[in-house]
C-alpha cells in the first residue's frame, strides 16, 4: 500500500514539537496540573497516531513499509531512512502505550518541576519511537544514545534519596558499553560503505572479523538488556528512580537491548551469533537462576522487581539466540508481555509508596483487608509475571522453554528452575504485603483511586487478551522475524 | 616582485591596529566607536576573503583561506563581548582590544607561512599578545602568576622551536617547507623539537602543564580567547607542518605524534575528574578535544581537511558558548571558580542552564548534539586509517570525559541551590550562547550549511 503521509517522521517529531511549545509557556502562570493534563493529551495524540501503524500495516507484505528517506550525510551514504516492519509496531505501541501511564502515575506523587518533567518524558518518547522505526545504523545509534540524556535526567532530579550515584551510573554503564558499538558502527560503515541495515544484512564479514563486531554490538546490548555481569546497575537505577521513571525503564528502554540483538547482531553476524550461543545461554541461564535467588533475598520490593527483570530479560535473551522461529517468537513475546508486567509491577510499588514513602517489604502486611481493589490488581500482575497460563506471561516463557529442548535439555531444566524460582518469590512477596495482620499505621491506606484503577485496567486487559489471544501478537511479527532476522 | 594583493588582509588588519592605536589613545571615550568599528572592519576582510576569486588570493590554499575566515568571524563576535565582561571586573582599558588584534595577525602569519621563520615570527606576534591578555586584571596576584608563567613557559618553547629551526636548516640548508626532504637523524630531531614546541603551543598532553594554571588565573574573556582562535590558528599549522612536511615518512615524528595524541586524550580525561574549578576542569577537556583534533590530523588521508575543520567548527562554536555562560556568572563580586558554585544554577537562570546542558552534552559526544557528529567523523578517518588502538581509547576517554560533565550537569539541575549566584544579563553573550546552543541542536537535523561551507573549501 502506498501511504505517502510522513507518519513516521511525525510520530518522531510530535513529542518534540510538544515538549517545545511547553517548553516556551511561562511555568509560574499555569498550574501544574494543566501541564500534566497538556502532556497526557500529547501523549494520549501520538498513542492513537502510533495506532496507524498496524491500521495499515499490510501484513502480507515482506519487509519495511511507510519507509521515508532523506539524505542525511551524503558522502558517507548515511540517510534518515526511516520504515517500520511488524517487529517494530509492537514495541512503538508499547512505548507510546506506556507513556501516557507514565504521565498518569505521577498525578500526584510530582510537585516539583512538573513542566521539565513532562517535557524530559516527551523527548525520550520521541527518541524511544526513533530507535524503533530507523532503518540506518547511524541513526540507530544517535537515538539509541540520546535516551540517555533524558532518562539520565529523570533519575536525577526527581529519584530517591541516592539518585545521583544511580544516575551517573546508569548513564556511564550504558554509555561505556555503547561507544564499543559505535566503533563497529563506523567499521561497518567503512568496509559496507553504507549505513542502510538491509544491505548490511547480506553482506558477508569475515568469520574472525564478525567475532569482534558482535562482541562489540554485545557489549552495548547486553548492558541495556541487561545480562548478567553487567546488570549491576539496573537495581540502583530502578531504585532510586521515580515510578514512572521505573515504569519506562523496565516497560521500553531494557527492549532496545533486545531489539538491537534482533534487529542488528543476529541478522549482521549469522556465524557469530552461532558461535556465540553457548556463551549467551551460559549467562542467560545465570542470570535466571542467580537473580532469582537474589530477588528471594530482598528487602526492598523496587530491587526485588527489579531483580525479576534481570530474570526475565534472561528468557528473552535465550529465546533470542535459539536461533529458532519459536524461540525467537518467544522471546519477542516475552519482551512484550514483560515491558507491560514489570511496568505494573512497578506501578503497584508506586501507589503503596505514594501512600507510605517506604519500600521496604517489612513495613506492609495485611494490605487486602485494607485495600482489596488493590490487591487484586497486584495478584493478577505477580501471576503474569510468574507465568501463570491464561496471562501474556505464560506465552513468552512456554515458547521459549520448548524452542530450547531441540538445543539442550540442560538448558531446559535451567530455565524451568527460574520459573520455579521466580514463583517462589513473587508468591512471596505477594503474602508477605497482602495477607497477614494490618498494622495499625496501615489502616488509613486508602484504596485505589479512579486515575490508578483506569490504568491498571487498562494493562489488565491488554496481560489478559495477549495471555488468551497470543496470536494477535504473533501473526504480527511472525513473517518478519522470519524474514529479517532468520533469513 | 611581491604582489602586495596577497597581503590586504594582513594589512587591513595592521591599518586597524594602528588607527584603533590612534584613537585608543587621543579618545578617551571612544571604546564603542572603537569595538564597533574593529568589528565592522573584521567582517568586511572576512566578506573579502569568501567573496573575492582564488587568484586574488594568491599561493594560498583553500584551507588556509577558511581558517582565516574562520578566525576573523569568531574574532569579530568576541570583540563584541569583551567590553562588558572586563567591566564586570572594572579592568577594561582599550589595549586588550589591540592585543586581540594583534594575536590574530600573528594567527594569520603562523597559518599562512610558508617556511620555519615567518611561522616562528607568527607564533610571537600571537603568543606575546596572549601573554598580556593572561595578566591582564593587574589587580589580581593570580591572574599575574597566570602571565608570568605562561610567558616563562612560552618562552621556553619558543627557543626549544629556535632550536629545532636551525637543526632543520643545518641539514637542509633552507627552511622553506618545499625544500625540507631530508630524512636523516639531524632534521628528523629537528622537526621533532619543533613538533614538541608546537604541541606545547597547542596545550597538547605532555606538554600542558601550563593550560589548568593559566585557565584558572587568566580573566575568563581571555581563556575564551585562548581555547579557542589561537588555539585554532596553531592547530591549522600543525596540520599543514604534519603534511606539507610528509611527517608520516619520519616514522619516530609519527610516533611522537601518536604518543602525544593517545597522552592528550588520556590525560585530558583523567586530569579533570578530581579539578574542583571549573576554569581548570575546561582546560583539561581542551586536553582531551586536542587530542581529537591530533587524531584527525594523524589519519588525514580520508576527507581529513573536512573533519579537521568539522572538529574545529563545532568545538568553537561550543567553547563560546560555554565561556560567554561561563563569563555572566557572578558569586558576589567575583568569577564564579568551583564547580560547586554551580548548585541550582537551575532556579537562578532557567535559559542559560539549559543551554549549559547543551553544551556540555556535545562536549562529552552524547547524540544528537554536534559534539557527537564531530567526534564520529574524526573516528571514521581514524578507524578507516587502521588506527584502531586509538579509536578505542579516544571512545573509552570520551566516556571517562562524559562523568565529569555530568558532574557539573548535576550541580546544576539535581542539587539543591545553596550559594548565591548573580546572573548578569548581558547582550551579547546572550546571543552568542543562544545561537551556538542552538546551532549545536540544530545540526543533527540539519547539518547541510556547515557541510556545504566545507564542502565548497575542500572539493
Amino acid at each position: 500500500m502506498n501511504f505517502s503521509f510522513p507518519i513516521i517522521t511525525l510520530l518522531i517529531l510530535t513529542p518534540v514539537i510538544g515538549a517545545i511549545t511547553l517548553s516556551l509557556t511561562k511555568s509560574d502562570q499555569i498550574n501544574k496540573k494543566t501541564i500534566l493534563l497538556a502532556g497526557l493529551w500529547i501523549s494520549i495524540g501520538e498513542f492513537l497516531l502510533s495506532l496507524l501503524l498496524p491500521v495499515f500495516y499490510d501484513k502480507s507484505k515482506n519487509g519495511y513499509q511507510f519507509i521515508e528517506f532523506h539524505t542525511w550525510f551524503e558522502q558517507f551514504d548515511i540517510n534518515y531512512y526511516v520504515g517500520v516492519d511488524g517487529i517494530s509496531i509492537p514495541l512503538i505501541l508499547l512505548t507510546t502505550f506506556l507513556i501516557p501511564i507514565c504521565l498518569l502515575c505521577s498525578w500526584n506523587s510530582i510537585k516539583k518541576r512538573v513542566k521539565e518533567y513532562v517535557i524530559y518524558f516527551l523527548l525520550l518518547e520521541s527518541f524511544i519511537i526513533g530507535v524503533f522505526v530507523s532503518i540506518d545504523i547511524v541513526i540507530f545509534y544517535v537515538f539509541f544514545e540520546s535516551v540517555l540524556i533524558p532518562m539520565f535526567l529523570i533519575i536525577g532530579i526527581w529519584g530517591g534519596e541516592n539518585r545521583v550515584y544511580a544516575s551517573f551510573k546508569f548513564f556511564l554503564y550504558t554509555l561505556a558499553g555503547s561507544v564499543l558499538m559505535l566503533l563497529a558502527i563506523i567499521y561497518i560503515l567503512i568496509t559496507v560503505q553504507t549505513g542502510n541495515i538491509d544491505i548490511i544484512k547480506n553482506f558477508n564479514f569475515d568469520e574472525s572479523i564478525q567475532l569482534v563486531l558482535f562482541l562489540c554490538f554485545f557489549a552495548s546490548f547486553a548492558v541495556k538488556v541487561p545480562m548478567f555481569p553487567f546488570h549491576t546497575w539496573l537495581p540502583d537505577a530502578h531504585v532510586q528512580a521515580p515510578t514512572s521513571g521505573s515504569v519506562i525503564l523496565a516497560g521500553v528502554l531494557l527492549k532496545l537491548g533486545g531489539y538491537g540483538f534482533l534487529r542488528l547482531s543476529i541478522p549482521f553476524f549469522d556465524f557469530a551469533s552461532i558461535y556465540f550461543q553457548p556463551f549467551i545461554f551460559t549467562l542467560s541461564c545465570i542470570a535466571i537462576t542467580y537473580t532469582s535467588i537474589v530477588a528471594l533475598r530482598q528487602e526492598d520490593m523496587k530491587k526485588m522487581i527489579a531483580y525479576s527483570s534481570v530474570a526475565h530479560m534472561g528468557f528473552v535473551t535465550i529465546g533470542l539466540f535459539t536461533l529458532t522461529q519459536d524461540g525467537v517468537n518467544g522471546g519477542y513475546f516475552q519482551m512484550i508481555s514483560h515491558g507491560l508486567v514489570s511496568a505494573a509491577l512497578f506501578l503497584i510499588v508506586g501507589v503503596v509508596y505514594e501512600r507510605k514513602h517506604s519500600r521496604s517489604i517489612a513495613d506492609y502486611s495485611g494490605l487486602a483487608n485494607t485495600m482489596p481493589k488493590y490487591s487484586a490488581f497486584f495478584m493478577l500482575f505477580m501471576l503474569a509475571s510468574v507465568g501463570l497460563p491464561g496471562t501474556s506471561g505464560f506465552v513468552g516463557e512456554f515458547l521459549v522453554i520448548l524452542s530450547t529442548i531441540k538445543i539442550s535439555i540442560y538448558l531446559t531444566i535451567f530455565t524451568a528452575v527460574g520459573v520455579v524460582v521466580g514463583a517462589a518469590y513473587m508468591l512471596l512477596l505477594y503474602k508477605n504485603i497482602n495477607f497477614g495482620q494490618v498494622n495499625n499505621n496501615l489502616k488509613e491506606m486508602k484504596d485505589l483511586n479512579f486515575i490508578e484503577i483506569s490504568y491498571f485496567t487498562i494493562i489488565s486487559i491488554m496481560v489478559v487478551v495477549l495471555g488468551i489471544y497470543p496470536k494477535l501478537l504473533l501473526k504480527l511479527v511472525d513473517a518478519s522475524i522470519s524474514l529479517s532476522v532468520l533469513s | 616582485m611581491i604582489n602586495l594583493s596577497f597581503y590586504l588582509p594582513e594589512i587591513f588588519i595592521l591599518s586597524l591596529i594602528i588607527i584603533s592605536l590612534l584613537i585608543g589613545l587621543y579618545y578617551k571615550n571612544s571604546n564603542t566607536i572603537l569595538l564597533g568599528l574593529n568589528f565592522i572592519g573584521l567582517i568586511l576582510i572576512s566578506l573579502f576573503y569568501a567573496f573575492s576569486p582564488e587568484s586574488f588570493l594568491g599561493g594560498e590554499n583553500s584551507m588556509i583561506a577558511l581558517s582565516k575566515i574562520i578566525i576573523l568571524i569568531s574574532t569579530a563576535i568576541y570583540i563584541l563581548m569583551i567590553k562588558k565582561s572586563l567591566d564586570l571586573d572594572s579592568i577594561y582599558r582599550f589595549e586588550f582590544l589591540l592585543f586581540v588584534l594583534f594575536a590574530i595577525l600573528g594567527s594569520f602569519v603562523l597559518i599562512s607561512s610558508d617556511n620555519f621563520l615567518t611561522a616562528f615570527i607568527g607564533i610571537e606576534i600571537q603568543s606575546l599578545s596572549l601573554y598580556l591578555m593572561a595578566s591582564f586584571n593587574t589587580k589580581s596576584l593570580s591572574s599575574n602568576e597566570a602571565g608570568v608563567k605562561y610567558f616563562s613557559l612560552g618562552a621556553l618553547s619558543s627557543g626549544f622551536l629556535l632550536f629545532g629551526i636551525s637543526m632543520v636548516y643545518f641539514d637542509n640548508s633552507s627552511i622553506q617547507f618545499s625544500e625540507i626532504n631530508k630524512i636523516t637523524y639531524f632534521s628528523e630531531i629537528g622537526l621533532a623539537i619543533i613538533a614538541i614546541s608546537l604541541f606545547f603551543k597547542v596545550a597538547a598532553a605532555p606538554f600542558h602543564i601550563w593550560t589548568p594554571d593559566v585557565y584558572e588565573g587568566s580573566p575568563t574573556i581571555s581563556v575564551l580567547f585562548f581555547a579557542t582562535i589561537p588555539k585554532l590558528a596553531s592547530l591549522v599549522f600543525l596540520f599543514r607542518f604534519y603534511n606539507e612536511l610528509n611527517i608520516k615518512d619520519y616514522d619516530s615524528i609519527d610516533f611522537i605524534f601518536k604518543i602525544v595524541c593517545i597522552l592528550s586524550l588520556l590525560i585530558g580525561a583523567y586530569g579533570a575528574i578530581t579539578q574542583k574549578v571549573i576554569k581548570r576542569l575546561l582546560a583539561f577537556s581542551s586536553i582531551n578535544h586536542v587530542g581529537f583534533i591530533l587524531i584527525s590530523i594523524i589519519s588525514f588521508k580520508f576527507l581529513s581537511e573536512g573533519t579537521f575543520f568539522f572538529y574545529l567548527i563545532i568545538y568553537l562554536v561550543t567553547s563560546f558558548g560555554v565561556f560567554s555562560i561561563l563569563i555572566s556568572l557572578r558569586a558576589d563580586k567575583e568569577e564564579i571558580t568551583l564547580i560547586s558554585q554551580f548548585s541550582g544554577l537551575k532556579t537562578y537562570s532557567r535559559s542559560k542552564s539549559i543551554a549549559l546542558l547543551i553544551l556540555l552534552f556535545s562536549l562529552a559526544g552524547i547524540p544528537p548534539f554536534a559534539g557527537f557528529f564531530a567526534k564520529f567523523f574524526v573516528l571514521n578517518a581514524a578507524i578507516n586509517e587502521g588506527y584502531i588502538f586509538i579509536s578505542t581509547i579516544a571512545v573509552v576517554t570520551s566516556v571517562i570525559a562524559a562523568f565529569y560533565y555530568l558532574r557539573i550537569i548535576k550541580n546544576m539541575f539535581f542539587d539543591e541551590p545553596d550559594s548565591k549566584i548573580k546572573v548578569k544579563s548581558m547582550f551579547y553573550n546572550n546571543i552568542t550562547y543562544i545561537s551556538s546552543a542552538t546551532f549545536v541542536t540544530l545540526f543533527a537535523i540539519y547539518p547541510d550549511p556547515l557541510i556545504f561551507l566545507i564542502n565548497s573549501y575542500f572539493n
